[in-house]
């Protein structure tokens, strides 16, 4: 039985397309300091530092180098410090890194960081070209938003989903972000304007598609010793994990199941001991970088049978007042640091279990899940958060 | 159908990825001083009273912020430098001097060039670039607002 | 420590220079089966996979995934530290104390496939340090330089440790330099970035190390004797600010070494410890190492070299498998460290075994950047 662990703490930067009034060091100062102050802690408190970013976007390779005193003076006082990227899960699985580095005994704070700033990159998807393989792959141009094209292809094709489906998906997020000041995107729109938005990479428009996003984010990690005196209403972490599927895209049946998703949420379940998924929790962060990602993370996830995701959008179940709030906070779809997207969906997360969301706070959250996806598809984490601890 | 004779194959890579970085409160002030006032600004932390040149938003120590700006003189000791003699891909040509320099009122040292001295030979590099030097810089007539306003740092 | 770590496999592949045969991942599959196959364990015992290393240096983002499946890892749990395998291997064991694995397997490698100063030149930040070239071997020279100039050491002094490296790695079948060198070589060698000549600075190799963990439950089941038991481990990371720092000594090493002397109970470390296997990212560098990890005074490193405790038949010989200077897997070295201590307290380093070792430390560097925000990592292993 690991020990137990809990989130005290949350800090968010305002997210924009270029944060220029700020350095790299000084944006994660920005979330650091928030995150240190939600906790009432001062930076000698932390034991241990977990920094994630995907590189390169930011043009700075390993940025955790030139903003390692911007955590809590980590370098200054040589306090242990661990990088973690593992691509658009790098929030995620840094999460997961400071779950750990309490779980195992060996540290009672630590503070996880993570950052992106993918405004300072003039082309994203060469970046993201980058991930493909050089031999086969790379000369296709091949980016994220293919990708997420295919997908929302082979799912219109197989379980007749529709771009109005998609627009509602992108309708509901983006409505939900008006109530978030961190969120990057906040403007509302109706299914027809999306619908008249141009198209990307059909059938996605561009509202289906996230924004490039400069932010970073915060969030402590304390144990079951310290977090009753560091938090009101601590967020327990009930259960939390990772998957990872190979790099071959052609292999596996992506586009119209996730199921390297299914297989981790069936893992997630069993050791938080949830039988209904779509009961038992109370809200939902999940990393939709495309519309139809949401819809695919549904199912995959056991909130609906398989193809039924796009229903669940149109009957309002996930909307703001439905049964099962997905993304208070707007989502990926509204802000994507990518490197720190996979945290600030913990840290959404928690800030509902622990009461602190303001205007996009959900009433009486006792359970929520955070996710994140990376990779090329093949990379899933899921953590989930609850009032009391397990 | 064997591959076992065939010789492998290398296939080139290269990144070429534009960028586009934000220097943030502190390194804008110190760069603008750099093109219009041609003079070099520290700031000091406000807890442990160090001036910290490159000036930063907040001291790496006391994890406060900092907002007090120290002109400073162009001239100060060379703590420590290397002399690189060796071509490195994507790299300056050899040989050149790299030093950290701690400017005269300063408590922390500055990462430039040394130069105006014979460093054709590690011999005549190690007989004329020596650790507790004194240096001044040497500056640019047309100034951008970079650190290469200040060409290099040469012997006084 | 509450539970306790053994590792119970090692893999390693025989370093080069050059193996153009196969792509990075497929290495690091190799040393990944030797690790299985020395522990008798299959891919399905695998819990968990840490993979390590830079996607700069791999010229692909998100070199994970790439590497987690080479790693037996395949639609399991798994992370990438961005570091050094040594800090994987850190990671590992927390994820194997904290109860929720069983098992981790760990994987770390070296390749020649990128422009190693280039990729160092773009960690630093882009007003200050960029556009004075600094990079990894820059800046580690500066490190010489402030140490040589406080503490009086010559080039031929820190020569002695390039001497006793090289020689050692001619008992090591895996090492990839194995020649010898004298002193004269070393001073005459080309300058690279003074005062670092080139036989100061380690070569670049291409190869890869496995190791799996396992708890004291599973190590009964499977392998009851010969196991190393990590008695302690602890790691730092240094300010990016280099000048502010005291550039002659390696305090993020020395407050990894406090944390690590501490879980393991070791007081008296030069009488306590065996074997050492140390990072030397550059000749100076071990000397400093030796005063970071508390065997000698500061500016007492190269007496210590000097009066042979040092040596394989020393009172503490320090990198008999011929160390970082012989065998470089840039992102794997301080892994590789790990790896051969291991080795040694469990009896199988073969020629270069030192007789009786029961006590091994291991000190890993994760260097992005030379030593610009560096991270140390100390380990200390056990044959009980």
């Amino acid at each position: 039985m690991p020990k137990r662990v809990a989130i005290v703490g949350v800090g968010l930067t305002r997210c924009s397309s270029w944060r220029r009034d700020v350095s790299y060091p000084e944006l994660v100062y920005e979330a650091v300091s928030a995150a240190l102050q939600d906790a009432e802690i001062g930076p000698e408190a932390v034991d241990a530092v977990v920094f994630g970013s995907m590189d390169p976007f930011d043009g700075v390779n390993a940025p955790e180098r030139w903003c390692v005193d911007a955590c809590a003076s980590a370098g200054a006082l040589n306090k242990p410090l661990l990088k973690i990227s593992t691509g658009g899960t790098t929030g995620g699985s840094a999460a997961l890194g400071g779950y750990y580095h309490v779980a195992s005994g060996m540290f009672d704070v630590v503070l996880v960081v993570c950052s992106q700033r993918v405004g300072e990159t003039l082309d994203a998807q060469r970046v993201l070209n980058t991930a493909v393989d050089p031999v086969y792959e790379r000369g296709f141009g091949v980016g994220a938003i293919t990708v997420g094209a295919i997908q929302a292809a082979s799912h219109m094709h197989r379980y007749g989903t529709t771009e109005e489906d998609l627009a509602r998906v992108a309708v509901q997020n983006h409505d939900n972000s008006a109530n978030n000041p961190y969120a990057h995107l906040r403007f509302k729109f109706t299914v027809e304007d999306a619908l008249a938005s141009r198209v990307l990479s059909w059938p996605l428009h561009l509202s289906d598609c996230c924004p490039s996003s400069d932010g970073a984010c915060a969030v402590i990690f304390a144990s079951e010793e310290k977090a009753p005196k560091l938090a009101k209403q601590p967020a327990w972490v009930r259960a939390a994990g990772q998957i990872t599927d190979n790099y071959f895209m052609g292999d596996r049946p992506w586009a119209e199941d996730w199921d390297s998703l299914a297989i981790l949420a069936r893992r997630i379940y069993r050791l938080a001991k949830i039988d209904n998924p779509r009961r038992e929790i109370d809200v939902a962060e999940l990393y939709q970088a495309f519309s139809i990602q949401q819809i695919l993370e549904y199912e995959a996830l056991g909130f609906c049978e398989k193809g039924e995701g796009a229903k669940l959008v149109r009957e309002g179940v996930t909307a703001m007042g439905g049964e099962l709030p997905v993304c208070p906070s707007g989502g990926v779809l509204c802000t994507n640091p990518i490197g720190a997207s996979g945290l600030i969906r913990v840290a959404e997360a928690a800030l509902q279990v622990m009461g602190k969301a303001d205007l996009r706070q959900v009433p009486n959250v006792k359970t929520a899940l955070a996710h994140a996806w990376g990779a090329t598809i093949g990379f899933h984490t899921l953590m989930v958060l609850d009032r009391e601890a397990p | 159908m064997t591959t076992e004779q065939e010789e492998p194959l290398i296939v080139e890579g290269r990144w070429d990825i534009p960028y586009r970085h934000t220097a943030g409160k502190a390194a804008s002030r110190f760069l603008r001083e750099l093109k219009e006032n041609k003079r070099i600004v520290g700031i000091r932390c406000p807890k442990c009273r160090r001036v910290l040149v490159p000036p930063r938003s907040f001291c790496e120590r006391c994890f406060v912020a900092t907002d007090e700006w120290v002109p400073l003189p162009d001239r100060g000791t060379l703590d420590t430098f290397t002399i690189i003699y060796e071509q490195f891909l994507g790299m300056p040509p050899p040989p050149y001097c790299v030093g950290m320099i701690k400017l005269e009122g300063a408590d922390t040292s500055l990462m430039h060039y040394v130069s105006g001295v014979d460093m054709s030979d590690l011999e005549k590099g190690k007989q004329n670039i020596r650790v507790g030097m004194k240096l001044q810089a040497e500056w640019k007539d047309e100034r951008e607002g970079r650190i290469s306003d200040i060409l290099y740092f040469k012997p006084v | 420590m509450i539970r306790r770590v053994a590792v119970v496999g090692v893999g390693q592949t025989y370093h080069e220079g050059a193996k153009n045969t196969q792509s990075y991942y497929d290495v690091v599959f190799e040393a990944a089966t030797r690790a299985l196959e020395d522990a008798a364990l299959e891919k399905g015992d695998i819990d968990t996979v840490i993979a390590s290393g830079w996607d700069v240096a791999d010229g692909r983002t998100l070199s994970d995934m790439y590497l987690v499946p080479a790693g037996a890892g395949y639609l399991k749990d798994s992370a990438k530290a961005a570091e050094d395998g040594v800090l994987a291997f850190a990671y590992a064991c927390m994820r194997v104390l904290s109860g929720a694995f069983d098992t981790v397997m760990v994987v770390a490698h070296g390749h020649t496939e990128h422009p190693a100063e280039l990729v160092s030149n773009v960690v630093f930040d882009p007003f200050f340090f960029r556009p004075m070239g600094a990079s990894t071997v820059t800046t580690l020279a500066l490190q010489a330089c402030a140490y040589a100039h406080k503490c009086g050491v010559t080039s031929e002094q820190a020569a002695g440790v390039v001497v006793k490296n090289r020689r050692n790695a001619l008992d090591n079948p895996y090492a990839h330099l194995r020649s010898a060198v004298s002193v004269q070589d070393v001073v005459r060698s080309p300058p690279v970035a003074w005062p670092l000549r080139a036989l100061d600075c380690p070569p670049r190799s291409v190869g890869a190390v496995a190791l799996i963990l396992t708890t004291e439950e599973r190590v009964r089941r499977i392998r009851p004797d010969g196991v190393a038991w990590v008695r302690g481990i602890g790691w730092a990371v240094d300010s990016y600010e280099l000048g502010a720092a005291d550039l002659s000594r390696l305090s993020s090493l020395a407050a990894a070494a406090e944390r690590a002397y501490s879980m393991a109970g070791v007081k008296k470390p030069l009488e306590e410890l065996d074997v050492a296997e140390v990072h030397d990212i550059t000749s100076y560098h071990e000397l400093m190492a030796y005063e970071a990890l508390g065997w000698a005074k500061p500016g007492g490193g190269a007496r210590l070299l000097e009066e042979g405790l040092a040596s394989r038949g020393g009172k503490l010989p320090i990198n008999p498998s011929g160390g970082v200077l012989s065998t470089n897997l840039h992102a794997g070295s301080g892994l590789l460290r790990v790896a051969e201590a291991v080795l040694q307290v469990t009896g199988r380093a073969g020629d270069h075994q030192v007789d009786g070792a029961r006590t091994a430390l291991a000190h890993g560097t994760s260097a992005a950047a030379g030593p610009a925000a560096v991270g140390n990592c100390v380990v200390v292993l056990g044959r009980d």
